[in-house]
């Protein structure tokens, strides 16, 4: 999968002018959360259900280091293997090794978010392995190499038309339809054939537990449940945030989880794993392989405000809510992770080299934050990511600000620490601004900041400043002592 | 390898710690304050809003709905995971005289077999349950020897048996049975429904992999037995 990033606003100016994916956005976001928040509802006390599922994360975040190891060696010793990643290449090297070892053609994978952060796909086709999604939607979305458009629907916007043709092409279905139902299907049976025979399945991790050492899946298709049944060998890839201490608090995880994902009280499939099949067991893997993703993580673990990205639980409901995903959709985040869940894990995870328009692309509305059962501060940390931006942060790969913005600030330091300068700045900007006020607002001025001009005005000047009101009304009043003290003011 | 993982653990403790607030009390939950009645009619009710079929039946009447259920669905071949309620060799006999082939995972020589007739024999999959969840309607499967994890997953129709004492109000009563300190199930398995999809253009549609109906036996839940 190709990192895209950077070309926010290209890809942005795109979608807003894509009539199909506008009606989805129109549609899917609203609905989405519509249905969680009657989900919600069915909790007695909607409030304390959020707050507790955000104190777990807070928790297992806090703890991270203890809860590692504490999974590892039970999910040792339920005779899982565990091997730990320092990034991409390791993990991905790891897995292809294995399918080489097993002499497998073929691996089918579950919906993971983490094994495009791992771009894990393209890795295995040039070693020879062809990787098969097999939740519908990213089974399409792979056919048509398209990023995720929603982590809940990721091909939700795709014409069927454009279904039909991928699939005769593909082999996977034999006459055209454009029948949804229809179209389905033909995936069933296509994966179907690739599920009987399966000698290595891979999915991701929704939740690990450290008392238990188990890793949990939740879906509603039954392919996930499928790469864990049917597979011989069985590869969990987990990101290493996902540990929580207890299975209670992995149950409540799940509620939160699939409320707020999809408004569900329950995925169709939540699946369990705690270490390979026993063997008196007919099927489930003969091994199971549990890789620690690092990728970065426990870099950025260090910074105490950047660590909070790591509550995040993949939920998607943060999308829903969100002003800016629900216009520009989930193309232009250009990575695994889309929408405010992206703009707060794409430049912990990838730094801020590429993600100048990505931290900016918010609003602070709050609504994120509002919504988020992770309990994250998303525009908080925006605004965290904009500062160390500027400021050229060496461990976030921060830009820096550029001469003239540097220049511009430093000259308006100088303007403002004085008095007589200041009199003189608001006088001269005042002469500016008047030429170009029509009635109350400013449009725009001359050819001055059009970007900050294209979606707002400015009011227009007051005729008289503070100041000049305040010394005039002491003249009034003519209070002498008032006239010292008010000449102190400025 | 042990290096990596030693370098990660070394990096997350050299981070400095954050205090974090006391936890919240956690919150309650309607479904442990209710009776055994209520508890089956939140538990029918929600494997209802989830797409799934509940029929309240009495204990003696399973082989005449089940036979009724198999004729409409037009199912000939059936495999079931053995269960206190589910004895094999009664069931075979009965599917003898029924018309129906019943077989179970340990008629197969290896697992190459049992998967070939899981995946493309049998029409149905007729298993018990350890729990049933009345928080969310949902089907608890702790799978081992006895209870295979692709019958409830590869056919079409997935028939299960409750009998209504196994109704539990929430998660937490089955999984503080299902994992001891001495025991940890290789795989637990939570059914809510049957699989769905809604992925392309929002269509929604039942049995995109697993099965396309959920139908539940629950035994000796109402009052008089009555059919529902
Ligand atoms: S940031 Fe919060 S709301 Fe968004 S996906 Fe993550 S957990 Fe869900």
């Amino acid at each position: 999968m190709k990192v895209t990033t950077e070309r926010f606003k290209t890809i942005a100016l795109e979608e807003l002018a894509n009539a199909r994916t506008q009606k989805f956005l129109q549609i899917l976001p609203k609905t989405l959360s519509a249905r969680r928040q009657a989900a919600y509802a069915s909790f007695p006390d909607p409030q304390a259900a959020h707050r507790y599922g955000a104190a777990i994360r807070a928790d297992a975040v806090a703890r991270l280091p203890e809860l590692l190891e504490r999974f590892e060696k039970n999910a040792l010793d339920n005779g899982a293997k565990v091997f730990w990643a320092s990034d991409a290449q390791a993990a991905n090297d790891y897995i292809v090794n294995l399918a080489h070892a097993q002499g497998v053609r073929y691996v089918t994978k579950g919906k993971s978010m983490i094994t495009e952060e791992l771009g894990l796909n393209d890795q295995l086709r040039d070693s020879g392995i062809i990787p098969w999604e097999t939740d519908l939607g990213e089974f399409i979305a792979q056919l048509l190499d398209r990023p995720p458009f929603h982590i809940v629907g990721p091909a939700i916007n795709i014409p069927v038309e454009q279904i039909c043709d991928i699939f005769m092409q593909k082999g996977v279905l034999d006459a055209p339809t454009l029948d949804p139902v229809a179209l389905g299907l033909a995936a069933r049976l296509f994966l179907r054939d690739k599920f009987r025979d399966l000698h290595m399945g891979i999915t991701g991790v929704n939740i690990a537990v450290a008392d238990t050492g188990t890793v949990i899946n939740v879906e509603n298709e039954g392919n996930i449940r499928f790469n864990k049944s049917s597979a011989r060998t069985l590869v969990c890839v987990m990101s290493l945030e996902k540990v929580v201490p207890t299975m209670a608090d992995a149950l409540h995880m799940l509620r939160v989880l699939c409320r707020s994902a999809t408004g569900q009280s329950a995925g169709a499939y939540i699946s369990m794993d705690s270490g390979p099949k026993k063997s008196a067991e007919i099927d489930g893997p003969e091994e199971l392989h549990i890789i620690v993703l690092d990728n970065g993580r426990s870099a950025l673990y260090a910074d105490p405000q950047t660590r909070e990205a790591l509550r995040c639980i993949r939920c998607g409901a943060c999308l829903n809510a969100c002003p800016v995903y629900g216009k520009v959709g989930g193309y232009p985040y250009g990575w695994a992770y889309s929408g405010p869940m992206g703009q707060i894990l794409t430049p912990a995870l990838r730094g801020l080299a590429d993600s100048s328009d990505l931290i900016r692309a918010c609003t602070l509305c709050h609504r994120c934050k509002t919504i988020c059962p992770a309990g994250i501060d998303h525009p908080e940390l925006l605004l965290y990511y904009r500062a160390k931006d500027v400021q050229a942060d060496p461990l976030l790969k921060g830009h820096g600000a550029g001469s003239a913005e540097q220049l511009a600030h430093r000259v308006f330091a100088l303007i403002a620490g004085h008095v007589l300068y200041w009199r003189l700045l608001t006088k001269g900007v005042r002469m500016i601004t008047d030429r170009f006020a029509d009635g109350p607002v400013i449009h725009k001025i001359a050819r001055l900041a059009p970007g900050w001009f294209h979606s707002r005005d400015l009011p227009a000047l007051a005729r008289k400043s503070f100041h000049e009101r305040w010394r005039e009304k002491e003249h009034v009043t003519d209070g002498g002592a008032h006239a010292k003290k008010g000449s102190t003011l400025d | 390898m042990p290096d990596t993982r030693q370098s990660i653990l070394n990096r997350l403790k050299a981070a400095p710690s954050c205090p974090v607030a006391q936890r919240p009390q956690m919150p309650p939950f309607r479904e442990r304050s209710m009776d055994a009645a209520q508890l089956i009619e939140t538990f029918v009710a929600r494997v209802a809003a989830q797409g799934g079929v509940t029929e309240c039946i009495s204990q003696s009447a399973l082989f005449e709905s089940m036979a009724a259920l198999l004729a409409q669905e037009g199912v000939t071949r059936l495999m079931l995971t053995p269960d206190s309620l589910l004895e094999p060799r009664q069931w075979i006999a009965w599917g003898q005289t029924n018309g129906i082939e019943v077989m179970t995972p340990s008629d197969f020589p290896d697992r190459t077999e049992y998967t070939q007739a899981v995946f493309d024999r049998v029409q149905a999959g007729l298993t018990g349950v350890d729990f049933a969840v009345a928080e969310s309607g949902t089907l608890v499967l702790a799978h081992d020897a006895s209870q295979a994890r692709l019958v409830s997953l590869a056919p079409l129709l997935h028939i299960a048996v409750v009998p209504a004492t196994r109704i539990v109000p929430v998660y937490e009563s089955a999984i503080e049975k299902l994992y001891t300190l001495t025991r940890r199930p290789s795989q637990v398995t939570f059914i809510t429904g049957p699989s769905m999809t809604a992925d392309i253009q929002a269509t929604p549609f039942k049995g995109m992999h697993g099965p396309r109906k959920l139908v539940v036996f629950l035994l000796d839940a109402c009052a008089g037995h009555q059919p529902s």
